[in-house]
């Protein structure tokens, strides 16, 4: 709606004055003429999202869903004999994680604007956003040599005396995986959820706090909740952006479960078996389809309540 | 630069690119393809590309590399079947190194040139891989490039009688839990290969395996092996990758675990893993596997494509290259290479595994359907 309006005002402003008759004509064809500029410019993007992100997901499905050439559910019977547990693993790593990263983000960016010392302030603003530019990969590999069993940070507590050297354990499974993507998504999400804050009108903040309220409660009563459709987008990103890495459950796990995009790669490249490989890709899909179909109900429902 | 010089010098450009061969064999540059991990592509481009250019001056060598595991060879067969469709009279592709999967195929489909008597070194070639790939007969097609073999390692300040058969692992696993270490099949070979040679050791018929016929009902006895395997699972860790068992041998997470030997010897070589460490191959033995030089059918510089190949399976060179850079064993006969070779170099690669050791132990990967059928049941009944 915004948009069409916006075009519109330009219109009338490009328009100079002509005469009464051709008016209706020369609007038509301007309007066509803009359309068409609006489409030209457009088509680049366009072209690439069919091309890049249609095409394959087609392509994909008609994968997943043909053995041979013929309409089959083969593949998904496969994918959940093989892989249910998997399917299931991947599920809940994502989403404890995904809860994880919304409880940090949210402390990290409660305490940037509610904290009152200003050094502190100071240092979290600066360090929390460090591992955004961090690759994945890159994590996996830090956290390989930091969580084993006689990894840095095991050895740090025993040189510190904090544990025994034989009571030491590797993190190097679930935990694992979950403690990179945390490590690794919390600063994209607090980024976000941190701008929101800073943008808010404080006297809401400052009259709760002239009544007496907690910093935690402000935090959980008057800030969450007017920030939480930036908090949910920020969350609904990280959780597909997690679904779909392969080198963290790849380098930091070697056991079972794992998560899907260790199958997938391992259907394709030790029995070049696209069919179950795109079965699961499917499956993952539907995850984040249904995620992302939370998300729209909810914004939905809240313009309805505006 | 004057225009007619430029002229001059422009057409003599075109009539030497459209000049018929036998003028052009002055220089040629040959294409050499390989499909495995960047340490094969490094050995071509720094090792043998260079060395081969200093002997042979009017040849030039370039290399390319397609990618590691089966996907690699994929990639070459694709491009020398794209062009035998399309009828080229000749193909780009001159010498390729491919895995034994591969080399089968392309055996199977007439695009590879029996070229093995024609090359001197053809006749230092002993090993059955060079007639037998998975199944398939590849007699004269395929020179060894090299042998790689996975091993038992371990470290001899917490092992200090390590076992010999994989009863005796199993038994060492019980007494010792979660200090044997291998990884899985879906993070690297070392673990696929152990499993393989684990079915080898729990099959009646294990030379069915690796040598044929394929036969459909044998798998269905595989399952007390794999029962077997489960168990014994409760007692090992699974490490992230071939280089994840290494990493945690390293650290003195674990005791034990298998490993490809040429990245045993190359990461003690460069400090990664301590000089203590020790190798031992078990019985009845753990499987390795070669990698091939092939020569397509239309190769477009067949004869440079021999004399290439037979520079690089030269005692010398493999002595020098395969061996004591790269700590692969040699594809051709060890014995004709142990001459090149000084005391140390040799002592190091046959020190824990005696060439004997190797010719009776070193078994071959099972034949393709196995291969993939044995992964399938291990994902089934074992890791579900």
């Amino acid at each position: 709606m915004l948009h069409e309006a916006r075009h519109g005002d330009v219109r009338h402003e490009g328009l100079a004055p002509g005469p009464m008759k051709g008016e209706a004509r020369r609007r038509a064809a301007e309007s066509i003429r803009a359309n068409l500029l609006g489409l030209l410019l457009v088509a680049p993007a366009l072209a690439i999202a069919l091309a890049l992100f249609a095409y394959p997901l087609l392509f994909s499905i008609a994968s997943a869903v043909t053995v041979e050439g013929t309409l089959s559910v083969a593949n998904f019977t496969k994918a959940f004999e093989f892989y249910d547990r998997d399917i299931l693993f991947t599920f809940v790593i994502i989403g404890v994680s995904t809860a994880l990263i919304g409880l940090v983000s949210v402390a990290i960016g409660g305490y940037l604007v509610l904290g009152e010392n200003r050094t502190a302030i100071a240092v979290l603003g600066w360090l929390y956003r460090w591992p955004l530019f961090v690759p994945f990969i890159v994590a996996a590999q830090c956290m390989r040599t930091f969580l084993a069993k006689n990894g840095l940070m095991n050895n740090s507590f025993v040189a510190l005396g904090l544990v025994d050297i034989d009571a030491t354990q590797s993190l190097l499974d679930w935990r694992g995986i979950i403690i990179t993507f945390v490590w690794k998504q919390t600063p994209f999400v607090a980024l976000m959820v941190a701008g929101a804050m800073a943008a808010l009108d404080r006297a809401t903040i400052e009259a709760a706090r002239n009544l007496g309220a907690s910093r935690l409660r402000i935090l959980v009563e008057i800030v969450v909740p007017q920030i939480r459709p930036t908090l949910v987008v920020g969350l609904i990103l990280s959780f597909v952006t997690m679904l779909s890495v392969l080198s963290v459950p790849l380098m930091v796990s070697g056991g079972t479960p794992t998560m899907l995009t260790v199958d997938m790669a391992y259907r394709i490249n030790a029995f070049g078996d696209y069919g179950v490989a795109n079965a699961l890709g499917l499956i993952s899909y539907l995850m984040t389809g249904a995620v992302a179909w939370i998300y729209l109900r909810e914004t939905m429902r809240e313009k309805g309540r505006k | 630069m004057d225009r007619r010089v430029f002229l001059a010098s422009f057409c003599a450009a075109a009539a030497m690119a459209f000049a018929p061969p036998a003028i052009a064999q002055q220089r040629v540059t040959i294409n050499v393809m390989t499909a495995g991990d960047q340490n094969m592509v490094d050995y071509v481009t720094d090792y043998l590309g260079p060395a081969f250019e200093k002997q042979n001056p009017g040849i030039r060598v370039r290399a390319v590399g397609t990618g590691p595991g089966d996907a690699g060879s994929q990639k070459i067969w694709e491009r020398i079947d794209a062009q035998r469709s399309a009828n080229a009279a000749t193909w780009d592709v001159d010498v390729a190194v491919v895995h034994q999967r591969m080399a089968g195929q392309m055996v199977k489909e007439g695009v590879l040139a029996r070229y093995r008597n024609d090359v001197k070194t053809g006749a230092l070639v002993t090993r059955d891989t060079a007639r037998n790939a998975l199944g398939a007969n590849v007699d004269g097609y395929v020179m060894p490039m090299f042998h790689s073999q996975t091993a038992i390692a371990y470290n001899p300040a917490l092992v200090s009688d390590p076992p010999k058969t994989f009863d005796e692992l199993v038994a060492w696993t019980k007494a010792n839990p979660k200090k044997f270490g291998y990884n899985g099949i879906k993070g690297g070979m070392s673990g696929v290969a152990f499993v393989f040679g684990w079915i080898y050791a729990h099959s009646p018929n294990p030379q069915q395996l690796m040598e044929g016929p394929y036969d459909p009902k044998v798998k269905e006895g595989w399952g007390p092996a794999l029962a077997k395997l489960k168990e014994f699972n409760q007692n090992v860790v699974i490490t992230p990758g071939n280089a994840g068992t290494l990493d945690m041998l390293n650290r003195g997470e674990i005791a034990m675990g298998p490993v490809w030997v040429d990245m045993f010897y190359t990461w003690q070589a460069d400090g990664k893993l301590p000089p203590t460490m020790r190798l031992q191959l078990i019985s009845p033995g753990l499987p390795g596997q070669p990698m091939y030089y092939v020569i397509p059918q239309k190769a477009a510089n067949m004869e440079a494509a021999k004399k290439f190949v037979e520079f690089a399976t030269s005692p010398a060179i493999q002595a020098e290259g395969i061996v004591k850079r790269f700590n692969w064993y040699p594809g051709i006969d060890a014995q004709h290479v142990q001459a090149h070779l000084d005391r140390a170099v040799w002592e190091k690669l046959f020190n824990d595994i005696s060439p004997q050791d190797l010719a009776a132990k070193g078994k071959p990967m099972p034949i393709g359907e196995y291969f993939k059928e044995i992964q399938e049941a291990y994902e089934r009944q074992v890791a579900n």
